[in-house]
């Protein structure tokens, strides 16, 4: 047989060359792919990879200092569908399914219609779907062997709260994400977590494959964050910020904050009016808005722009104010470190001339000045005068340096979007320094006024307030711990002494602009303040004080904003607040009181029960305050309700500042309560015991308790004065 | 005649073809394999055991002189592949999957008869022809009889449903055709019918519709016909240069289907880099090549075209393949020789190789 010829040979080359162009052609295509078109194509693929349907993570819980749950994560589920799988339905026609569907997630037929035809592989019909309804679904499914519904578990945020730490916290969306600027949204990246995915294999026609096998990357849960913020703190003085808004008209709102001067800690930050963090789109009973609760459309343009200005807003840190007589002590903390002042020099508060002013400065007294005083009675009184001329002394360069240093022209950068930024004039002249002397015509946020109060208590250290503590995994193992950050030492430890002194003066001197502070056995300082804003007949009523005044716990600030009862003195109606939030939160963290001989005397002193039933609730505590009575209102703490019933009942003779209860309703029966064991208590012990129970006490003697009036266990109503005899043992024995 | 060592190039390029085949396989196919049977070793066990079955085979065609491939044997080839492609539409014997019927079970192996079908074709060609006296002048008298033969075999793949087979076959029986010397002007005459008969399916039946749609634009039904285009064509843009690393393939979980069998190109795509994927194209080349070169340097007319048959079956089923994963054809299921996961094939090809290399042993050129 002949070997091939060489037409065979041409034609096996034109093979050869018509194969090898179709290589190069094919190489050609795969560089364009993978070159020309590879951005956009890889773009997409990834697309693909990362979506399906998702595992959400569990979002880790916020908790308070304490380890109270603040924010948790329950069981929820996504119910989505597969429309390809869906229209494989025997049983049950798609209508059917949709109506089904409808009804069991509250939902438009139409509207599950439309979802479960689109021209999808998959498709979310409802999300953060209750377990009862899960349940519902699951055995629907089952009963009615329905295809291409898919049940995938998913968290819903609740807040076990509500109202109560709306600002610090802020809310979720629906992705689970963290929203308006609180630590949900400032510790999103540890809470969220990873999530997990379940791809389900899916042919050309986009069906699942029959064999139900799922691949499933498990989720990773976030991380748990722990506050700094004490629960227990954040309601009293939520509670406080409620009454003192109710009792003095309060129209603007108010902003309460506690801290631990030495850390830096925020103990509670609470903003009013505040919304519940579980309905934070529903229409605000606690604001007054032009809208009917039945035309409220949540999630509208206008109803969101009206939340955000109002409810959602948090005044401690992003409304700036004028701080008003609260900054002397900034200024008197400049002036006794500079050596400018000391709180026995000689000063007045007759008025006083400055330069770029026609008007001389006045005391607030205007029409009887105080007149020649020390510096510290000028404290006391609240004198503006006097801080002029120690701002004067200092020097414009100086004042502002010390300003500065305080922190009031930086953001303090606690762990919250939307602080605000403080305004001061960018160039002061001697006139605006004459003012921001006394707090005027510059504005800050409270948060600001509470970190530099906490500086000039702690020994002078600018701490950075602070709101998370820790992070800890699923196990409770901490993670990350926060450590309190010193911004900067800004005056010394025997200026920080002098000044709690002074303070301590403020609210402990009878005559003092802060005496309504006062709480017996506890040693309160702090300052007054009353500021004006740019509206007329607008003021904010402030007092920011700190307890006990030798060796500080908490620093607390309240302000109320435009107050239309009858005083809008800060003095007046907040640093009874101030008190109030004092005693209550010194008293849960066990702190000892101390009572001076004055508080001794004051508790013995006897007072006579005034008639106050049948009052109106705002009568009543006019006539217990003027008889130097304390009072707590059982029922409605509306001012025109009228007082039923009363304990003790009138006549009765009782300690000075014994709580008298009033009761709006007819109580079928007292309030009533268990006489405690005071045996062996001190006076402060047993005093502490009884508070906590709702009980007075009436002291007699000295030392520890040696005999009380009813036995332990005896049931008594609630307001009862239990005389105690208190005996030294030392001298019996 | 004087036997000589074989085809030393061919044979390293069969080997490393079939190494990195296997590598791939084991690779494309784990996640499927692990999702079917809870076991990723699954498709490269089966693998291996064919590959193992191949070697042996390859290594007897080497050794097997070609020539005593007679008369009775391609008839016996070529007739025994048209009754299994009868046996193979009879259901209870076809076994059938996605909608075809390609595989018949014979003493519980499971057989392709098209792939038994592809090498009997081309011995039958190659032998009659070979046996010729005169040239092919006449189109009826000389080309008709293997048009018939051929007409057979495609009718009984068309009613599989097995159209890139149809092609493949009628692919390798023109190239035999043209290299054993078949007029261009009849070439011509045939062409006209089959462009016609195209213009016709597409025209009037429902049936390449929507390939041509998916083929032109696959975006415009993603979910639909367009989906293992797409697929596809992620996996080869997500290679890059250099690829994402041996197994570290997305596409390969649950998106690309069949990643293991006729989508196995783009996987090598994702993962070894257009590096790895050139790599691939130039053995192929290099393949075709050499095939090429045995053919001509043949001692005789029969080891020419059974050389030419079995480089063209390679070359035309690899390059298609690759052009229906790129998308530079509409979409059809082909496998790619040595890759694809799939035992007939596998053995099928090893042995046709080994008859290349038997070929190789009594050409006339010196080689390396």
């Amino acid at each position: 047989m002949a070997a091939p010829g060489m037409a065979t040979k041409k034609r096996l080359m034109v093979l050869l060359v018509s194969f090898t162009v179709i290589v190069l052609f094919l190489i050609g295509r795969i560089a364009q792919i993978q070159f020309v078109q590879g951005y956009e194509l890889q773009k997409k693929a990834f697309i693909q990879q990362n979506t399906g349907r998702v595992i959400s993570p569990i979002r880790g819980t916020i908790y308070d200092r304490n380890g109270k749950k603040l924010a948790i994560s329950v069981q929820a589920a996504t119910i989505s569908c597969n429309p390809n799988e869906i229209a494989k339905n025997k049983k049950l026609t798609k209508e059917k399914i949709a109506e089904d569907l409808a009804q069991f997630l509250s939902m438009d037929k139409d509207t599950v219609y439309g979802i479960i035809t689109k021209n999808v592989s998959s498709a979310i019909i409802k999300r953060k779907v209750d377990r009862e309804t899960e349940i519902q679904i699951r055995t629907w499914i089952s009963e009615n062997s329905v295809r291409g519904i898919n049940i995938d578990e998913d968290a819903k945020r609740y807040y076990p709260g509500g109202n109560l730490m709306s600002h610090i916290l802020g809310f979720t969306g629906d992705d689970n994400q963290g929203l308006m600027g609180g630590i949900e949204e400032v510790m999103d990246k540890y809470l969220k977590g990873v999530p997990g995915k379940i791809l389900s294999e899916v042919d050309a026609r986009g069906s699942a494959v029959p064999s139900e096998r799922e691949k499933r990357i498990d989720a990773q849960d976030g991380l748990n964050v722990v506050l700094t913020v004490d629960e227990t703190i954040q309601y009293l003085v939520s509670k406080s910020l409620d009454k003192a808004i109710a009792d003095n008209k309060v129209m603007g709102g108010a902003v309460g904050i506690v801290m631990d001067p030495d850390t830096g800690d925020v103990l509670a930050m609470v903003s009013k009016p505040d919304y519940d963090l579980n309905r934070p789109f529903a229409y605000p009973g606690n604001i007054e808005i032009d809208i009917d609760p039945s035309e409220w459309k949540e999630r509208s343009k206008e109803t969101v722009e009206i939340l955000s200005r109002t409810v959602w807003r948090n005044k401690a840190v992003s409304d700036t104010y004028e701080p008003g007589s609260t900054f002397k002590s900034i200024t008197a903390s400049a002036g006794i470190e500079e050596g400018v002042v000391t709180p026995d020099t000689i000063t007045d508060d007759f008025p006083i001339k400055v330069t770029g002013w026609p008007r001389p400065i006045n005391c607030w007294r205007v029409g009887r000045p105080h007149g020649t005083e020390t510096f510290r009675e000028a404290v006391y009184n609240s004198c503006n005068p006097a801080f002029v001329k120690v701002a004067q002394s200092l020097g414009i360069e100086r004042f502002y340096s010390y300003v500065r240093a305080f922190g009031f022209m930086d953001k303090t950068g606690i762990e919250l979007m939307g602080e605000a930024r403080s305004q001061f004039q960018t160039k002061p002249k001697e006139i605006d320094m004459a003012v921001a002397s006394f707090g005027q015509r510059f504005t800050i946020t409270p948060l600001q006024l509470a970190t530099a109060y906490c500086a000039i208590v702690n020994g002078g250290k600018l701490m950075k307030p602070r709101l998370v503590k820790e992070l800890t995994d699923s196990g409770g193992n901490v993670v990350t711990r926060f450590e309190p950050e010193v911004v900067r030492t800004v005056i010394s430890k025997q200026t920080s002494d002098i000044m709690r002194n002074i303070l301590e003066g403020v609210v402990s001197d009878p005559k003092g602009t802060g005496n309504n502070a006062y709480v017996r056995g506890y040693r309160v300082g702090g300052k007054t303040g009353t500021s004006e804003t740019t509206k007329e007949d607008v003021y904010i009523a402030s007092f920011c004080g700190f307890a006990p005044a030798d060796d500080p716990k908490v620093v607390v600030l309240v302000a109320l904003f435009d107050p239309r009862g009858e005083s809008h003195m800060g003095g007046v109606i907040a640093a009874p607040v101030v008190g109030k939030i004092i005693e209550d939160t010194l008293s849960y963290m066990q702190v000892e009181r101390r009572y001076t001989d004055e508080d001794m005397k004051s508790m013995a002193a006897a007072v006579t029960v005034p008639e106050v039933r049948n009052k109106s609730v705002g009568e009543a505590v006019k006539a217990l305050k003027a008889a130097g009575l304390k009072y707590d209102i059982e029922g409605e703490g509306n001012t025109e309700s009228i007082v039923l019933q009363q304990t003790p009942k009138p006549n009765a003779v009782v300690p000075e500042d014994s709580v008298v209860i009033l009761y709006t309703y007819r109580p079928e029966e007292s309030k009533t309560v268990a006489m405690p064991d005071l045996s062996g208590k001190t006076i402060s012990e047993a005093a502490y015991a009884m508070n906590r129970l709702g009980l007075n006490i009436k002291v007699s003697g000295n030392g520890t308790a040696y005999r009380q009036q009813y036995k332990p266990g005896t049931v008594i109503e609630k307001g009862t004065v239990v005389e105690v005899e208190f005996r030294n043992m030392d001298n019996v024995e | 005649m004087k036997k000589k060592p074989f085809d030393f190039i061919l044979f390293i390029t069969v080997l490393i073809l079939l190494s990195l085949g296997l590598i791939m396989v084991f690779s494309a196919s784990a996640p499927m394999a692990e999702k079917e049977t809870g076991n990723i070793y699954y498709y490269i066990k089966r693998q291996l055991v064919f590959a193992a079955i191949g070697m042996v085979s390859m290594m007897l065609a080497a050794n097997y002189d070609y020539h005593k491939i007679g008369r009775k044997t391609v008839w016996a080839l070529f007739l025994v592949s048209v009754v299994l492609l009868i046996l193979v539409l009879i259901p209870g014997i076809g076994s059938e999957a996605n909608d075809s019927r390609r595989w018949v079970v014979i003493a519980g192996v499971r057989f392709q008869p098209s792939e038994l079908a592809k090498l009997a074709l081309i011995l039958f060609f190659s032998y009659n022809l070979s046996r010729r006296k005169r040239p092919l002048d006449s189109f009826f008298r000389d080309l008709m009889p293997y048009l018939f033969a051929l007409g057979i075999i495609c009718v009984l793949l068309l009613l599989e449903t097995h159209l890139s087979a149809t092609i493949i076959m009628i692919s390798i029986a023109m190239i035999i055709l043209f290299v054993a010397g078949a007029k261009i002007r009849h070439f011509a005459i045939l062409f006209v019918p089959v462009v016609v008969m195209i213009i016709a399916v597409i025209s009037f039946t429902d049936y390449m519709t929507p390939r041509i749609n998916s083929w032109i634009d696959p975006w415009s039904d993603p979910r639909g016909s367009g989906y293992q285009t797409i697929q596809s064509l992620y996996a080869i843009a997500s290679g890059g240069l250099f690829g994402r690393g041996l197994g570290q393939s997305m596409q390969k979980f649950l998106y690309v289907p069949e990643p293991h069998n006729d989508y196995i190109f783009p996987i090598i795509a994702e993962e070894l880099g257009f590096i790895g994927a050139l790599l691939v194209m130039l053995l192929f080349l290099i393949f075709i090549w050499r095939g090429i070169k045995i053919a001509v340097h043949a001692p005789d007319v029969y080891g020419c075209l059974i050389a030419s048959g079995i480089t063209a079956l390679i070359a035309v089923q690899s390059l298609f393949n690759v052009a229906v994963v790129t998308n530079s054809v509409p979409p059809t299921g082909v496998s790619l020789p040595f890759f694809s996961a799939g035992g007939t094939a596998l053995v099928l090809f090893m042995t046709e190789a080994g008859i290349l290399l038997n070929i190789s042993r009594y050409s006339s050129y010196e080689r390396i």
